[in-house]
């Protein structure tokens, strides 16, 4: 571990804090003035895209938590577009576009920890490895070429998925930054926390949660080890365990007692929980689902949180499946009696455990406290034939 | 090492299934009836053409360059117009629009182009022709539409056909080209060195329906310069209704 | 560096297979004549001319279209047993599909479809409305309707029947692009469900 030895040596002091900013920055050179013209190709698209979340408050807020992070002046130097794709990933180009993915709103349990992920990236920009990583990986493609090429002269029906593929690998590249560059970003996101009002510590939490998130997935699916690399916020961020020790060490350590933000953080993601989480738990990854439900009901589990793990379990729907999602809605209940899909959760299960008049009574007052929802007519001939047996 | 020997294998079964020369494929047509006389007068608007240029490296990277697209881009418009000019059509840009109406352009735009990939690989594509569509062609129809709601567009009501443009071009590098002819002399297979992708779509306004359609994944016209954007515009609107003649179109259709 | 290399190479091998499908042409589906769908005893009686798609898109799944599947599909599932994912599983390792159970209830199967078009396709927004009882293969069903937008930025809408008949799933889908193709093609997609029975 020769390489790792002078960061380490330099991670027993904390991060400095920001320089005054100089302001905005405009591109030089043939290489990046065509990156930045890309980039605002690309925004333009963004800008309209039908996965965007153009709610005002949510994108108020998680603006306002950036600039918590870097301060007034460096906020004025991003553009934030929030997007509906349940990833643990976010990024900042060259021109200023950061996009942050509503799996990361997801994976964070407050403002330090969003602030950690956010001054990360912006990090990067600010230090611009864009185009320093652009030009080192430019020679390194030359096998994807080969799976473009092949696709490429395949019809649509056959090639357009791997294609996909490709593609997602040669924007992923572009993205991908070295190691050093990687410490580099810790070194300036946990400097802007440092110089900010939230906690720095929480970026090695932060860390720590999304390695444990990977192993999890892999255990679930009965794998040895994590793909570290099919995180895209991973996807060449160095996963080892002396990075986060690394961060710890350069978070001031009179800073930890600093407020987090939590409580702030929990009010203004709870109206988006739900969503987030359900768009979660339809990719069909237990372990990564049940670790993440877990993680964020670690200081006490909500009813959103149970009706969750209650749809994850059913969705599995192992029989002994069954028998614990129909518990965790039964949980989620008991904090809250008026959640209708905690009861929509228990009547399906029961149905399916054989106890259809249980069900069938949870499934109507489903239907008493949602009498819109669009499975309304589904569910209440459900109902009707709970009488009728089999 | 393994891996690379099951890429090539499998690359030499890729060529061997689809054995189509580059000449299978047409890459332009009309709608059954349709005429736009030269002078007419009508009115076309012109979305924003997507148009994006770079290098491409030897692995086939794009290099996003933005001195050539702003080149291109602003080669592209002047010959558009030029070209439109003669024909004796009016040729107006479509409004900049915001919010919803932006976000509608985007749409048809993203349709027309997932129309494009549609007519490339199942109607112009001969070894891949969907059996309904051989039976089209056979009758010399041609029947694609992005539907009358169209007209909603911003700009719709002052014209009366909309021209969707599309444009990637990418450069080949040295490195590149050399892959060309590696890639040619081992498996045989065709490595394009560079990549020039152009769709040109000419839609009625009212109906929505396609009238004219050029899709074509090998253009050629260097559109960082004048001369060449001419040529690829040239290309872009090659059998466009109402020619009188195709003044730089060299790659001849295969109709 | 080497370790992406290594990714990205893996996930083209674990494509390969899907390439190496024979490049069997695409099917012909005429007008009035009965026809057996995605290798089961699901038979529709086609009420205009439709195209089957080369290479199905699983083991008991079938794919028809009008003017490409860029712009319209017809999924067609025959006989989907406990157990069994509704496509074929690109990536088992690591990206399995969800699988019918034995317990699965029709009013599940819009999220079992739900989950496998997130699996799948990497889809990210995709929203789930009206399901509703509604007849099929001449017993009790479900139709349901959804919306998504696919990686080509273009969002579609979404018509689904389906029935569980003796524990396995029978159930077409019609995915087209909300813009002008779903209203287009959803009266002659319609028409190939009433059409639908199990010989």
């Amino acid at each position: 571990m020769p390489v790792l030895a002078p960061v380490l040596a330099a991670a027993t002091t904390p991060a400095p804090p920001p320089p005054p900013y100089t302001g905005a920055y405009q591109p030089q050179g043939v290489d990046e003035i065509g990156l930045w013209k890309e980039m605002d190709e690309d925004e333009r698209v963004l800008a309209n895209s039908p996965v965007l979340i153009r709610d005002e408050a949510l994108n108020a807020y998680v603006r306002g938590v950036l600039c918590a992070t870097v301060g007034a002046d460096r906020c004025k130097a991003a553009r934030l577009y929030i997007l509906r794709t349940p990833l643990f990933n976010a990024n900042m180009a060259p021109n200023g576009t950061m996009r942050v993915f509503s799996g990361l709103l997801l994976r964070v349990r407050s403002e330090a920890e969003l602030g950690a992920v956010l001054g990360h990236e912006f990090g990067h920009f600010e230090q611009r490895h864009s185009l320093a990583a652009f030009k080192a990986h430019r020679a390194g493609t030359d096998v994807l070429s080969w799976g473009a090429v092949l696709a490429g002269m395949l019809p649509y029906a056959q090639g357009a998925y791997s294609l996909r593929n490709m593609q997602i690998s040669i924007y992923g590249r572009l993205s991908r930054f070295s190691r050093d560059q990687e410490r580099d970003a810790d070194l300036h996101g946990i400097g802007y926390l440092n110089g900010s009002a939230l906690r720095p510590q929480a970026a090695s939490v932060v860390w720590q949660n999304v390695m444990t998130e990977a192993e999890r997935s892999a255990a679930a699916r009965g794998q040895a080890h994590p793909r570290f690399d099919r995180i895209p916020f991973f996807a060449s961020h160095p996963a080892d365990a002396e990075r986060a020790a690394t961060m710890a060490a350069l978070a001031r350590p009179d800073a930890a007692t600093r407020d987090d933000g939590a409580a702030r953080y929990a009010a203004a993601l709870a109206p988006w929980l739900p969503l987030f989480l359900d768009d979660q738990i339809k990719l069909n990854d237990f372990g990564a689902s049940d670790y993440l439900i877990g993680m964020l009901g670690e200081h006490g589990a909500t009813a959103p949180l149970w009706v969750a793990r209650g749809d994850l379990y059913r969705a599995r729907g192992y029989p002994r499946d069954l028998v614990s999602a129909a518990e965790f809605y039964a949980n989620a209940i008991a904090l809250d009696p008026n959640l209708p899909e905690a009861q929509r959760g228990l009547g399906l299960s029961l149905f399916k455990t054989g106890r259809r008049a249980e069900g069938a009574e949870a499934l109507r007052r489903y239907l008493q406290l949602k009498p819109a929802a669009p499975d309304a007519a589904m569910i209440g001939m459900l109902v009707a034939t709970a009488g009728q047996g089999q | 090492m393994k891996k690379r020997a099951r890429l090539v294998a499998a690359a030499m079964t890729l060529a061997a299934l689809y054995p189509q020369p580059a000449a299978a494929q047409e890459h332009t047509a009309v709608k059954a009836g349709f005429a736009l006389p030269a002078n007419s007068g009508k009115t076309i608007l012109v979305f924003r053409p997507a148009v994006r240029v770079g290098a491409q490296s030897t692995g086939g990277l794009f290099e996003p360059n933005g001195d050539w697209t702003d080149r291109a881009r602003a080669n592209l418009e002047a010959a558009l117009a030029a070209r439109q000019a003669a024909l004796g059509n009016i040729v107006l840009a479509a409004p900049v629009a915001f919010g919803d109406d932006a976000r509608l352009v985007e749409e048809y735009q993203a349709l027309f182009g997932a129309l494009s990939r549609a007519v490339i690989g199942y109607q112009f594509f001969r070894g891949n022709r969907l059996p309904t569509k051989k039976r089209e062609n056979k009758a010399g129809v041609f029947d694609w539409s992005l539907g009358s709601g169209v007209s909603a567009l911003p700009g719709a009501k002052d014209a009366d056909y909309a021209l969707f443009i599309y444009d990637k071009d990418a450069y080949g590098s040295t490195g590149r080209k050399i892959l060309q002819i590696f890639a040619a002399l081992g498996p045989g297979i065709p490595v394009k060195s560079g990549e020039h992708a152009g769709y040109a779509g000419l839609v009625d306004l009212r109906s929505g329906d396609v009238v004219w359609l050029n899709a074509d994944l090998a253009m050629g016209g260097d559109v960082r310069t004048p001369e060449g954007a001419q040529k690829r515009i040239g290309q872009l609107l090659e059998d466009f209704p109402g020619s009188t003649a195709a003044p730089a179109a060299p790659a001849a259709s295969t109709k | 560096m080497t370790r992406t290399r290594t990714a990205t190479l893996a996930l083209f091998a674990a494509a390969a297979p899907l390439f190496a499908m024979p490049a069997a042409a695409h099917g012909y589906r005429e007008q009035g004549k009965p026809v057996a769908v995605a290798a089961s005893t699901l038979v529709v009686i086609p009420n205009r001319d439709w195209n089957q798609l080369a290479g199905k898109p699983g083991k008991k799944a079938e794919r028809w279209t009008l003017d490409g599947e860029q712009l319209d599909q017809v999924t067609f599932y025959g006989g989907i047993a406990p157990g069994e994912p509704l496509l074929r599983e690109r990536d088992r390792k690591h990206r399995p599909l969800p699988k019918l159970t034995r317990e699965t209830l029709l009013a599940e199967v819009p999220e079992l479809l739900e989950a496998t078009y997130r699996t799948d396709r990497a889809i990210a927004s995709f929203t789930l409305h009206d399901a509703r009882p509604e007849r099929f293969l001449g017993t009790d069903g479900i139709r349901f309707a959804y919306e998504y937008v696919d990686d080509d930025n273009l969002p579609r809408r979404g018509e689904a029947h389906a029935a569980l008949v003796k524990g396995q799933l029978y159930m077409a889908t019609l995915d087209a692009p909300r813009l002008h193709y779903f209203d287009r093609v959803a009266p002659s997609y319609r028409a190939l469900i009433d059409s639908a029975t199990l010989r």
